[in-house]
């Protein structure tokens, strides 16, 4: 249906702040290059100050890199100020005109696109029939509640046809129930319009649930790109593995590298082979870098974790809360070396398993086919 | 970016070379026309040689005196010199020359125009006239200097050597160059941000601005101090160190300081009554009482002090019931003026600063069982503190700069704004004048300045957002009674005075005849109708430009980064604190000579206007601005508006309030401005408030009234009707944001 989309691509991008106090310049970010295929969403995941916002800020034109090339399709749009972009963008606080109603506010774009009368209000009609907002056109902004604020700004930018849409943390202004009723919604048009789409959180569950491929920034710097699940499964480092999602690490030792089944492929690979506390596991998965007698940690997420009889598993602790969710129990373990966080081990159908009370000595095991051998 | 630099330096040699092309033609042009002129004027001397003069007849004493008188008339009024060969002289042959001394010494052999002379003799011999390849420099002067034969009966018999002033010639030429430079400048700097800038309407703003700034706020200011330095012509010290040193001038500056203290100190007082009764306790008519507190402060300038003069000057009612003690003209009179005037600055401020003061913090002290008197003595008073002084100061610089008050009611009290007045229009010595308003800008500027680096930050005042509901009446009933006592007194006086001028357009003559009569008013007409009308379009050329440059400014300084930002802002934001006598005085030095000579047009109104009252609207739009996420405009740009439409469709909608303030605030100062203006009103374009005074000075006191009359209805009307266009907005102001 939408003709437009186009790939975006960033090569080699770095953008210097000036700090407004001591006039250093600060790297917000460095060196940074993706590609994003036509129709694809992609989600800029990463902890404040990383940098995500900015890189959405130079795709929409609003800063310009200190060096590097943004490309849109096959033209280099670098030097090209916002309002000459095809991109538009959903802001964090909306940006809704606040002279202006609901119908107002949704024209504006096509107006400055010297659209016929008749056309604007056909099309404006039917795009805010897509969001269910058409009886409200007439309301100023301040009359409406967060989650339909939302749609305008959303349809706002979607009725131009930008070749990328932009969405800068669109939902944390709203209360969790809205929440996800608006990242089905934001996923449904973007698909139906087929329009690529780059969008900013720090929220990994919003990442996980509405992205095809995920970067995971840190501090400037672009972290990993994957999909969600290469990302959950096979973080690349342990900043990676900790920002998407619960984890624990267990110190342990590389040995060798062996030839073992994946349980859940079953072709034939390596394993790499660990010893924690004098026990040994092949785990599956494993940074390229590691060699043997290295000493690196296993990550295991809380799904793969199990509780058991003090010394049966690869370290004993103390349950210190249950919580109980339902669906599951999340047992926090305090672990032996008090400098270290408690484990969260996470206990599905546990209506019909044990449950540890809090105060109770366990040990802790995991299943090695789920875990990943990162570095320490 | 290589390709922009090839382009803009290629756009930029393509400009200079036509540029110099048709600036060549121009100045041959006008060079080949000039000696024309001149060789027109050389050959009409020499047609009003003596005649019956031949050679041998031209070298006795009788002929001699005649030639000299022939020289001198011929070349008098060209301002030139010249001087008579006789014989045409072969090189190194030594001859004879009547005339001018100093031309005559250039036919030396020493001389560096021997060889022009010898060209010039040569010329002459086969009859023929010249003009010198290089110009004679005499004095300060420039000549073109020429050699024309004088023939008689078909006979050389001698040549006249004519030296004629050029330096109009000349200053034409560098006119001519000053404003091709200035073309090219400003070319430049328009191609350089066609081809580099992202923003284009942007960087367009910002040049503009800057130019403005630098034109009218800089120009004139850098103008008139070095013109203080300058007395005939001649770089000196003497200028301040007489204003330093005289006895006048220190008195001068001693008046103006100790009518500043009084007032200030009266005005704050007096603000802070209002203030508290207005935040802190519960009585009726607090919009009433509000209303009366701000009316002052629009006021005309003399509309008060006219009617403190009805009442109370030479032959004003009280005077003449007998009740006045002393006089009102000087320092008592001025301080009572004054702080009628200038009390509301204080109360805007005052009341501002106590109604961000949280009355839970009074609550908390009372609930700790303080007395109420101790809740103030310990809580609201050194929480109000930095507003004391900040409005202490406020009302002290503007008590400086105030002119309209000690122009009417000075009598022999000394004050520096009215001094400074007093040696340009009296005794014409404007390099005085600049240095007094000078040293006006002294005490202004360190005031300013303390208070905006040091008392903002001693303010302990946070704007917590929520509006405690209910007020802790921190008052007894006693105190109570005293405070609206003086409230009433106040209001009743206001009332008096707005009264007096009222009554004053009916009365024939007052003082001394009360009869009712129209008289006044059909001749206040008449006789003010065309000044009424000139302010009025003055000031509504004006108000349109402020805005809108103000409102263009603000989103600049707010909104986006460029180099200079932070001296734009400086320059923009100057006029504000200087004081307005200086304000004039440099217009008048700087803008009647070359290259922009303004004085006495509508234009230097205008922008006296503009400049002045910008500062305020620029606060005002910043501060709406500030108010505004950022992302709405942002937004819009997203969407493919550039910034000239961004600015029309999204920024003044959202800041109307401000701009409409900005507009009447500008109207209203306009209309009733003093200081600067009465420097700059010629015959063609006279101002309603110079009018007033000058019927006031006259004893004219009628005519005063009903012009006062007309400027407060103007004034009152304008005000009114900007609330009224503002309240429909407020729904607006509240949504912002969204």
């Amino acid at each position: 249906m939408h003709s437009k989309s186009k790939s975006v691509r960033l090569v080699n991008v770095t953008k210097a702040f000036k700090d407004p106090q001591s006039g250093q310049p600060v790297t917000a970010v460095d060196d940074v290059s993706f590609e994003i295929a036509p129709g694809d969403l992609v989600t800029l995941l990463g902890p404040s100050g990383c940098g995500k916002t900015t890189v959405l800020r130079m795709l929409s034109g609003f800063e310009t890199p200190t060096s590097g090339q943004i490309l849109i399709g096959d033209s280099d749009v670098t030097e090209v100020p916002p309002n000459k972009r095809d991109t538009a963008m959903v802001f964090q606080s909306y940006g809704l005109f606040p002279h202006m109603n609901v119908f107002e506010n949704v024209a504006y774009g096509l107006k400055l696109r010297d659209m016929p009368k008749d056309a604007i209000d056909e099309k404006v009609t039917r795009f805010l029939a897509m969001v269910g907002l058409d009886k409200l056109s007439k309301r100023p902004p301040s009359r409406l509640s967060g989650g339909q604020q939302q749609r305008v700004a959303l349809v706002r930018s979607m009725i131009v046809e930008p070749s990328v849409l932009l969405l800068d943390e669109p939902l944390s202004n709203l209360d969790a129930l809205l929440r996800e009723q608006m990242r089905v919604e934001i996923r449904r048009l973007q698909k139906s319009l087929s329009i690529t789409a780059m969008y900013v959180t720090h929220d990994r569950v919003e990442a996980m649930s509405l992205s095809d491929q995920i970067i995971v920034m840190n501090a400037g710097k672009i972290a990993q790109i994957g999909t969600p699940s290469e990302i959950y499964r096979d973080p690349i480092n342990s900043f990676v593995a900790g920002f998407v999602g619960k984890v624990a690490f267990f110190p342990c030792a590389v040995r060798e590298f062996v030839k073992g089944v994946d349980e859940l492929s079953t072709w034939e690979m390596k394993a790499c082979r660990v010893e924690i506390k004098g026990k040994t596991f092949d785990i599956p998965r494993w940074s390229p870098n590691l060699k043997p007698s290295d000493s690196a940690v296993v990550m295991c997420r809380p799904e793969s974790l199990s509780l058991g009889e003090p010394g049966a598993g690869i370290e004993d602790g103390i349950v210190s809360a249950n919580v109980y969710l339902g669906n599951s129990v999340e047992s926090w373990v305090k672990r032996q070396d008090p400098s270290q966080s408690d484990i969260l081990v996470q206990i599905d159908n546990p209506d019909v398993k044990k449950i540890w009370k809090e105060g109770e000595s366990v040990s802790l095991t995991f299943e090695p086919s789920l875990a990943k051998v990162l570095a320490a | 970016m290589k390709k922009r630099v090839l382009n803009f330096v290629l756009i930029l040699g393509l400009v200079a070379v036509l540029g110099f092309w048709i600036f060549s033609n121009i100045q041959n042009e006008f060079l080949s026309l000039a000696k024309t002129q001149q060789l027109r004027l050389v050959s009409a001397i020499v047609d009003a040689f003596p005649d019956a003069l031949t050679e041998q007849d031209a070298r006795g004493p009788k002929a001699r005196t005649d030639i000299l008188e022939w020289l001198e008339k011929s070349v008098k009024n060209g301002g030139g010199k010249a001087a008579f060969v006789l014989g045409v002289p072969m090189p190194g042959e030594s001859f004879e020359a009547i005339g001018d001394g100093s031309l005559i010494e250039i036919f030396a052999p020493q001389s560096p125009f021997s060889s022009e002379s010898i060209k010039g003799f040569d010329n002459v011999a086969y009859d023929e006239t010249y003009r010198s390849a290089k110009d004679l420099k005499l004095g300060n002067t420039y000549y073109a200097l020429f050699f024309a034969p004088v023939a008689q009966n078909g006979e050389v018999i001698g040549a006249l050597v004519a030296a004629l002033d050029i330096s109009e010639e000349n200053s034409f030429i560098n006119l001519l160059i000053l404003m091709f430079c200035l073309a090219f400048a400003i070319l430049a700097l328009v191609t350089w941000q066609v081809s580099f800038s992202r923003d284009v309407i942007t960087g367009f703003a910002v040049l503009t601005l800057f130019i403005i700034a630098a034109v009218f706020v800089a120009y004139p200011l850098l103008e008139s101090l070095r013109l203080s330095f300058y007395q005939d012509g001649v770089w000196t010290l003497d200028i301040w160190k007489t204003i330093l040193t005289s006895r006048g001038y220190r008195s001068a500056l001693s008046g103006s300081i100790e009518l500043g203290v009084w007032t200030a100190t009266c005005s704050t007082i007096l603000g802070f009554v209002f203030a508290f009764v207005c935040s802190r306790t519960n009585i009726p008519c607090k919009g009433f009482i509000t209303a009366m507190g701000t009316l002052p402060v629009i006021s005309p300038p003399f509309s008060l002090t006219l009617s403190i003069i009805l009442l109370f000057g030479n032959n004003g009612l009280f005077t003449r019931m007998g009740l006045m003690p002393f006089s009102i003209y000087g320092l008592p009179g001025l301080v009572l003026a004054q702080t009628i005037g200038m009390f509301p600055v204080a109360f805007l401020t005052l009341s501002g600063v106590l109604a961000a003061i949280d009355s839970t913090f009074e609550d908390a002290a009372l609930n700790l069982s303080a007395t109420r008197m101790k809740v103030f003595s310990s809580i609201t008073l050194p929480l109000a503190l930095p507003g004391f002084l900040s409005a202490w100061l406020l009302v002290f610089t503007i008590s400086l700069a105030d002119f309209a008050n000690p122009l009417i009611l000075a009598g022999n009290f000394r004050v520096l704004s009215l001094e400074s007045y007093m040696e340009v229009t009296g005794m014409n010595r404007l390099g005085h004048g600049a240095a007094l308003s000078m040293v006006l800008l002294v005490p202004t500027l360190t005031a300013f300045l303390v208070q905006r680096f040091w008392i903002a930050r001693k303010s302990y005042v946070t704007v917590t957002g929520k509006p405690s509901g209910r007020i802790t009446d921190l008052t007894t009933r006693p105190v109570k009674i005293v405070l609206v006592g003086v409230i009433a007194l106040t209001i009743i006086f206001l009332i008096s005075l707005y009264g007096t001028i009222i009554a004053g357009c009916f009365v024939k003559n007052w003082g001394i005849d009360y009869t009712f009569s129209l008289d006044n008013i059909f001749e206040a007409v008449t006789r003010g109708k065309d000044a009424l009308f000139d302010t009025l379009a003055l000031s509504l050329a004006a108000t349109p430009i402020a805005g809108v440059l103000a409102m263009v400014s603000a989103l600049l300084f707010v909104r986006k980064t460029f180099y200079g930002k932070r001296l734009l802002e400086i320059l923009m934001m100057t006029p504000f604190a200087l004081p307005g006598t200086l304000v004039g005085i440099s217009y008048v030095l700087a803008f009647s000579k070359a290259p922009l000579i303004l004085v006495g047009t509508a234009a230097i109104i205008v922008v006296n206007y503009t400049i002045r009252e910008l500062p305020v609207g620029i606060e005002g739009g910043m501060a709406a601005l500030r108010q505004i996420d950022p992302s709405i405009e942002e937004a819009a740009t997203d969407l493919g508006a550039d910034s000239a439409v961004v600015f029309r469709t999204i920024v003044l909608p959202l800041v109307r309030p401000a701009f409409l303030s900005g507009l009447s605030y500008t109207f209203v100062r306009s209309m009733t401005a003093v200081s600067a203006v009465i420097f700059l009103i010629s015959a063609r374009w006279y101002h309603l408030t110079i009018l007033i005074y000058n019927f006031s000075e006259n004893l004219r006191f009628g005519l005063a009234s009903v012009l006062s009359t007309v400027l407060i209805i103007i004034v009152f009307g304008v005000f009114g009707l900007m609330r009224l266009l503002v309240r429909r907005n407020d729904n607006l102001t509240k949504t912002i944001g969204a």
